[in-house]
C-alpha cells in the first residue's frame, strides 16, 4: 500500500520535474519576482525548512527570489489588516491551521485567500485525511500529531483518556491554554472528540480535581515538564526525533497515545487573494509539495510529510512515531462551534 | 506668565502632548471605540455586559486580590532594602544601588525560568532546604510563586524610588529634631517618614497597578486557574473578539487610572519643602567583629539572605540553565549557537550582536526623548490650580494601559497606517519604536522627580527669578541639580523600559534589522534548529543581563558625577 502511494508520487514527482524544466525552457512561461512568503519565525533562520525551501526554489527559477514576512501574531496579523482595509503585503501564508482559517473566514466578509486547488500542481496527491479547506485555498504541506510525552520512570504510559483522572496521575499532566497554543488547543479538540461537546466540561472538571496544570504555551509546559515539575506533558509523538543521541535518556522521552488515537494538526498554505504575484505562489506551493521538498520540511520542521508515501527516511523514520489512528475535527466540524467550546473551557478552568 | 515660563518650556509641553496623541492617545482611542459602541452606535451595553456577568466580576476581584498581595510582598521586601542602601556605607553599594533596576528589564520568559530553576520541585531551593533536613516545598503552579514573581519584578521598584527620597532627607531637619529631644525613633517617625512617604505610596501604587495588569508570569508560573482580567484580555485578542478585549481594556484602564488619580491628588498634599542640599551621612555596615552581633545588623543579614534566594538565586539559576544540557551536564553548545547565528547569512535570522547595539542605540535615544518628557510633565505637576490634578493623570495616562492595548492600538493605527490624500503613511522603523519606548519611559522620569522637585524650596526659585531667571533658567540652573538623584533613577527607569521593551518593539518592527534583545530572545525560544530548548534563550538573556547590569552602572556613575 505505502509502496504502490510512494511509486505514483514518484511519478508524479518526474512529471512535476519535467513540467518545471519545460518551464525553464520557454522563458515565457517562467515566473519572475519576488515571492513574499508569510510565516511563523522558527520556520526561517538556519537550517529551518524555510531557508531552505528558498534557496532550492531560488535554485529552480533564476528571476525569482522569497522573501519571509514573520508577523507576530501570524495570521492574526493578515485578518487584522484586512478587516481594516490595509495592504496585506504578502503573496502566501504558510503555516495555517483548521482553526485558524475558521477563525479568518468568521471574521472576514471578504476573501482573504485564493482557491488553488485545481491550479497547484500535487495538490491532489496530499493525503485526502489531512485536507481541512472543503473550499481548496489552504493545502496542507506536513502534520503533526498530538500525543503524550511522559518519564516512564514516572509513571506508566495511561493509555485512555479515563485513566487520567486516576489517582495514579494526581498532578501528573501539565498541558497548554487552547486559548492560544496550537498543541493545547489541539489536545482540548482531541477531549471534544473523544468526550463528545456534552461532556468535555464534565471530563476537564475532573482533569482539573486530579491536578493538571494549564499552562501558556508549549515551551513553557515543556520547560517545566524538563524541571520535573510533572512526569507527563502534551507534544508532539515526533518529541524523539529531537531527543535521540549519545547520552540521552530516552525513558524520559516516550511517547503516548490516548486510547490509540493521535490528534492531527495539519499545516496548511494559502495564497492571498490580494496576492501581487498569484502564479508564483502558486509556483512556490507546488514546489512544495514535491517530494524532496517534503523530506526536507518534514526532517527540518519535525513534522510528518503530508504528501502520501514520502518517507523522510533516517532518523526520522525511526524516531517520529504514528498513532494507530489519527483523529481530528474538519473544517466544517469546528465552524461555529470552536470558539464557543475555548470559551466554556477556558471559563471553566479560570473559575476552577 | 507665559514669558515669564520661558518658552523652551512651552515647547517641551506642545511637543509631549503631539508625540502623545501620535503615538499614545490616538492607538488606544482607536481600540477603546469598541467598548463604547453597539451596532455602530455609542451606547454603554458592552461595559454593562461585562460588569454584569458573575464570571468578570470574579475575574476582576480576584486579579484585585493578587495584586494587593504582590504589593504587599513587595513592599516588605523592597523597604528593608531602601533602608540598607540609603543609611548604610559598606563596599559596592552603590553597585547594588545601581543594578536594583535590573529586574525591570528581564523578560517574563526568563523569569519564568529562573524561578522554575530555583523554586521548582527538583530546584536549588528545594535541594538546598534538604540538605538541613527541611522541605521540599512545593511552590510551583501555586499563588504564591506568582506573587515572589511580581515582588521578583516590583520590590526593587519600592527600594529604588524610597532610596532615592531618603538620600535627600535633609539631615539639617534631622539633627534640629534630635537637638530639641526627639529620639531616633521619634525623629523618623516626625521628620523622616512624611518626606519618604510619597515615595513609597509611588512605588505601591505601581506596583498595584502593574501587577494588577501582570498576565506572562501568571501564565508561566501559575497557570489558566489564576487567570487575571489581563490573561483574559490577551486570549480575546489571540481569538480575534476586539470588542470584548476592548470592553475590559477599557474597564481595567478606568479602574487604574482612578487609582493613578486619587494617588496624585494625595501626593501633592504632602508638600514637605527641604532644601536637600546635605543628605543624611550613612554609617558602615560592618564595624568592628561587634557590630555583627547588634540586632539591627542581625536583621540585616536575615533580610540578606532572602534577598539572595529571591534576587540572585533565579539570576543564578539562569546563567547555569545557560551552560547546562537538559540532562544536567556542562555545554557551551547554546554560546555556540550564538555565535553562529552571528555569522548566519540565512533569511530571517535575527543576529546577536545587532540586537546588543538596537538595544542600546534605542535606549539612548529613548533617554534623550523620555527625560524632557518626564521633565515637562513634572513641571506641570509642581504648578498649583485648578485642573493641575487633571493635566498630571492625562499626562501619566501610559502608566494605567496595558501593553496589550497599546500595541493593539498601535497595530491598528500606525503599523497598519491610514490613507490620507490618497497616499498610505505608516509609522514604522526605528523613529516609531523610540518614539513607543519614550511614551512608555517617561512616566518613570516624571514619577520620580515630581516629588523631588515638589520638595525643592520654592525661596530658592523665587529669589533667582527675582533676579531676573525665567522659569526654564531657574529649571536648569537651580532645581534640577538640586534633584540629580532622582532625575537619574527616572533615567536608569527610561532606559530599562526601553531595554526591556517587547510588545511594541515587534509589533512596529518587522524586520529583522530592528530587532531588540528580548525580541532575538523571544525568536531564539523556539528555534527549531537546535530542537525544543530554551538554551539559546538562556544563553541570550545571560548576554542580555550582562549588557544591562554594565548600562546601568554606568548611568548611574555618570549620573552620579552631577550630584
Amino acid at each position: 500500500m505505502q509502496r504502490r502511494a510512494f511509486l505514483s508520487q514518484a511519478g508524479l514527482a518526474t512529471a512535476g520535474l519535467a513540467a518545471t524544466a519545460g518551464c525553464l525552457g520557454d522563458s515565457s512561461n517562467s515566473e519572475s519576482g519576488t515571492v513574499t512568503v508569510a510565516t511563523y519565525s522558527s520556520f526561517t533562520g538556519e537550517d529551518t525548512a524555510g531557508n531552505w525551501l528558498k534557496s532550492a526554489f531560488e535554485d529552480e527559477h533564476s528571476d525569482a527570489t522569497v522573501e519571509f514576512r514573520t508577523p507576530e501574531n501570524g495570521i492574526n496579523r493578515f485578518v487584522q489588516r484586512k478587516s481594516q482595509g490595509a495592504p496585506i503585503d504578502a503573496d502566501l501564508f504558510v503555516g495555517l491551521n483548521t482553526g485558524e482559517l475558521v477563525r479568518a473566514d468568521e471574521q472576514l466578509d471578504e476573501e482573504l485567500f485564493a482557491t488553488v486547488e485545481d491550479e497547484v500542481e500535487g495538490a491532489n496527491v496530499v493525503d485526502p485525511s489531512l485536507s481541512f479547506d472543503p473550499e481548496g485555498r489552504a493545502i496542507p504541506y506536513d502534520t503533526g500529531f498530538i500525543s503524550l510525552v511522559y518519564d516512564e520512570n514516572e509513571v506508566d504510559a495511561p493509555g485512555t483518556f479515563d485513566a487520567l483522572l486516576e489517582p495514579a496521575y494526581e498532578d501528573a499532566l501539565i498541558v497548554q491554554n487552547a486559548q492560544q497554543s496550537d498543541p493545547g488547543r489541539a489536545f482540548l479538540l482531541w477531549t471534544i472528540k473523544a468526550k463528545g461537546p456534552d461532556g468535555y466540561l464534565d471530563y476537564w472538571q475532573g482533569l482539573v480535581d486530579n491536578g493538571v496544570q494549564v499552562l501558556s504555551d508549549w515551551q513553557p509546559a515543556y520547560q517545566a515538564y524538563e524541571n520535573e515539575e510533572a512526569p507527563m506533558v502534551v507534544s508532539y509523538s515526533t518529541d524523539q526525533v529531537y531527543y535521540h543521541g549519545e547520552g540521552v535518556d530516552m525513558s524520559r522521552h516516550q511517547v503516548g497515545f490516548l486510547n490509540d488515537q493521535g490528534y492531527a494538526n495539519p499545516e496548511g498554505m494559502a495564497q492571498f487573494a490580494d496576492s501581487d504575484n498569484p502564479e508564483l505562489a502558486r509556483e512556490f506551493m507546488s514546489f512544495v509539495l514535491t517530494e524532496e521538498a517534503q523530506k526536507e520540511i518534514a526532517v527540518r520542521n519535525v513534522q510528518f510529510p503530508a504528501v502520501e508515501g514520502v518517507e523522510p527516511g533516517g532518523d526520522f523514520g525511526e524516531y517520529a512515531f504514528r498513532p494507530p489512528e489519527a483523529v481530528t475535527y474538519s473544517y466544517d466540524e469546528l465552524v461555529g462551534k470552536v470558539d464557543g467550546w475555548i470559551e466554556d473551557w477556558a471559563r471553566q478552568i479560570a473559575s476552577a | 506668565m507665559a514669558r515669564r515660563d520661558g518658552w523652551a518650556l512651552w515647547a517641551g509641553v506642545a511637543a509631549t502632548l503631539a508625540t502623545l496623541v501620535v503615538v499614545f492617545y490616538y492607538p488606544v482611542a482607536s481600540v477603546f471605540a469598541e467598548a463604547f459602541s453597539a451596532e455602530g452606535r455609542l451606547s454603554l451595553a458592552p461595559v454593562l455586559s461585562v460588569l454584569s456577568d458573575p464570571f468578570y466580576v470574579d475575574l476582576f476581584a480576584f486579579t484585585a486580590y493578587q495584586a494587593l498581595l504582590s504589593t504587599v510582598a513587595s513592599v516588605l521586601i523592597g523597604l528593608p532594602g531602601a533602608y540598607v542602601l540609603a543609611r548604610f556605607e559598606f563596599p559596592g553599594r552603590r553597585f547594588l544601588r545601581s543594578v536594583t533596576i535590573l529586574p525591570f528589564v528581564l523578560p517574563s520568559i526568563l523569569v519564568a525560568v529562573g524561578f522554575l530553576a530555583m523554586f521548582g520541585r527538583t530546584g536549588l531551593f528545594n535541594d538546598v532546604l534538604g540538605i538541613v533536613g527541611l522541605g521540599p516545598v512545593n511552590l510551583t503552579f501555586t499563588l504564591e510563586i506568582v506573587v515572589l514573581a511580581h515582588a521578583f519584578y516590583n520590590a526593587p521598584l519600592v527600594t529604588r524610588l524610597v532610596t532615592a527620597a531618603w538620600e535627600s532627607v535633609d539631615a539639617d531637619r534631622v539633627e534640629t529634631a534630635r537637638t530639641l529631644g526627639a529620639s531616633p525613633l521619634r525623629a523618623f517617625r516626625d521628620v523622616t517618614l512624611p518626606q519618604l512617604l510619597p515615595a513609597l505610596a509611588t512605588a505601591a501604587v505601581l506596583t498595584f497597578v502593574f501587577t494588577f495588569m501582570s498576565f506572562p508570569i501568571v501564565l508561566a508560573l501559575g497557570g489558566l486557574e489564576l487567570a487575571t482580567v489581563e490573561v483574559w484580555l490577551y486570549s480575546q485578542v489571540q481569538s480575534l473578539d476586539l470588542a470584548e478585549a476592548a470592553t475590559l481594556g477599557a474597564i481595567e484602564t478606568a479602574l487604574s487610572l482612578g487609582l493613578l488619580y486619587v494617588y496624585l491628588r494625595y501626593e501633592a498634599t504632602r508638600t514637605g519643602s527641604s532644601s536637600g542640599d546635605r543628605g543624611l551621612s550613612r554609617r558602615p555596615l560592618v564595624d568592628g567583629a561587634r557590630s555583627l552581633l547588634d540586632p539591627l545588623r542581625l536583621a540585616m543579614l536575615a533580610y540578606g539572605a532572602v534577598v539572595l534566594v529571591l534576587f540572585a538565586g533565579p539570576l543564578v539559576s539562569l546563567i547555569v540553565e545557560s551552560v547546562t544540557t537538559p540532562g544536567g551536564q556542562f555545554t557551551l553548545e547554546y554560546y555556540a549557537f550564538l555565535l553562529a547565528r552571528q555569522a548566519s547569512t540565512a533569511a530571517g535570522t535575527v543576529q546577536p550582536f545587532p540586537a546588543v547595539v538596537n538595544s542600546l542605540l534605542f535606549g539612548a535615544a529613548t533617554l534623550l526623548v523620555a527625560i524632557p518628557m518626564g521633565i515637562v510633565v513634572s513641571v506641570v505637576a509642581t504648578r498649583e490650580g485648578r485642573g493641575t490634578r487633571t493635566a498630571e493623570v492625562l499626562l501619566t495616562a501610559p502608566l494605567a494601559v496595558s501593553g496589550i492595548v497599546l500595541g493593539l492600538g498601535m497595530l491598528q493605527t500606525l503599523v497598519f497606517g491610514t490613507t490620507l490624500f490618497g497616499r498610505r503613511l505608516t509609522v514604522t522603523g526605528p523613529v516609531a519604536i523610540v518614539a513607543a519606548h519614550a511614551v512608555a519611559a517617561y512616566p518613570f522620569v516624571s514619577r520620580s522627580v515630581t516629588p523631588a522637585l515638589r520638595s525643592v524650596d520654592d525661596r530658592l526659585g523665587e529669589a533667582a527669578r527675582s533676579l531676573g531667571a525665567d522659569r526654564t533658567t531657574v529649571l536648569t540652573d537651580v532645581e534640577l541639580p538640586l534633584v540629580a538623584p532622582a532625575l537619574v533613577a527616572g533615567a536608569a527607569f527610561a532606559f530599562a523600559i526601553s531595554v526591556g521593551e517587547f510588545d511594541s518593539t515587534v509589533l512596529l518592527a518587522e524586520g529583522v534589522d530592528t530587532a531588540t534583545m528580548p525580541v532575538a530572545l523571544e525568536r531564539y525560544t523556539d528555534d527549531r534548529s537546535i530542537g525544543p530548548s530554551l538554551g539559546p534563550a538562556t544563553a541570550m538573556g545571560t548576554v542580555l543581563l550582562a549588557v544591562t547590569t554594565v548600562s546601568f552602572v554606568l548611568i548611574d556613575r555618570v549620573g552620579g558625577m552631577w550630584e
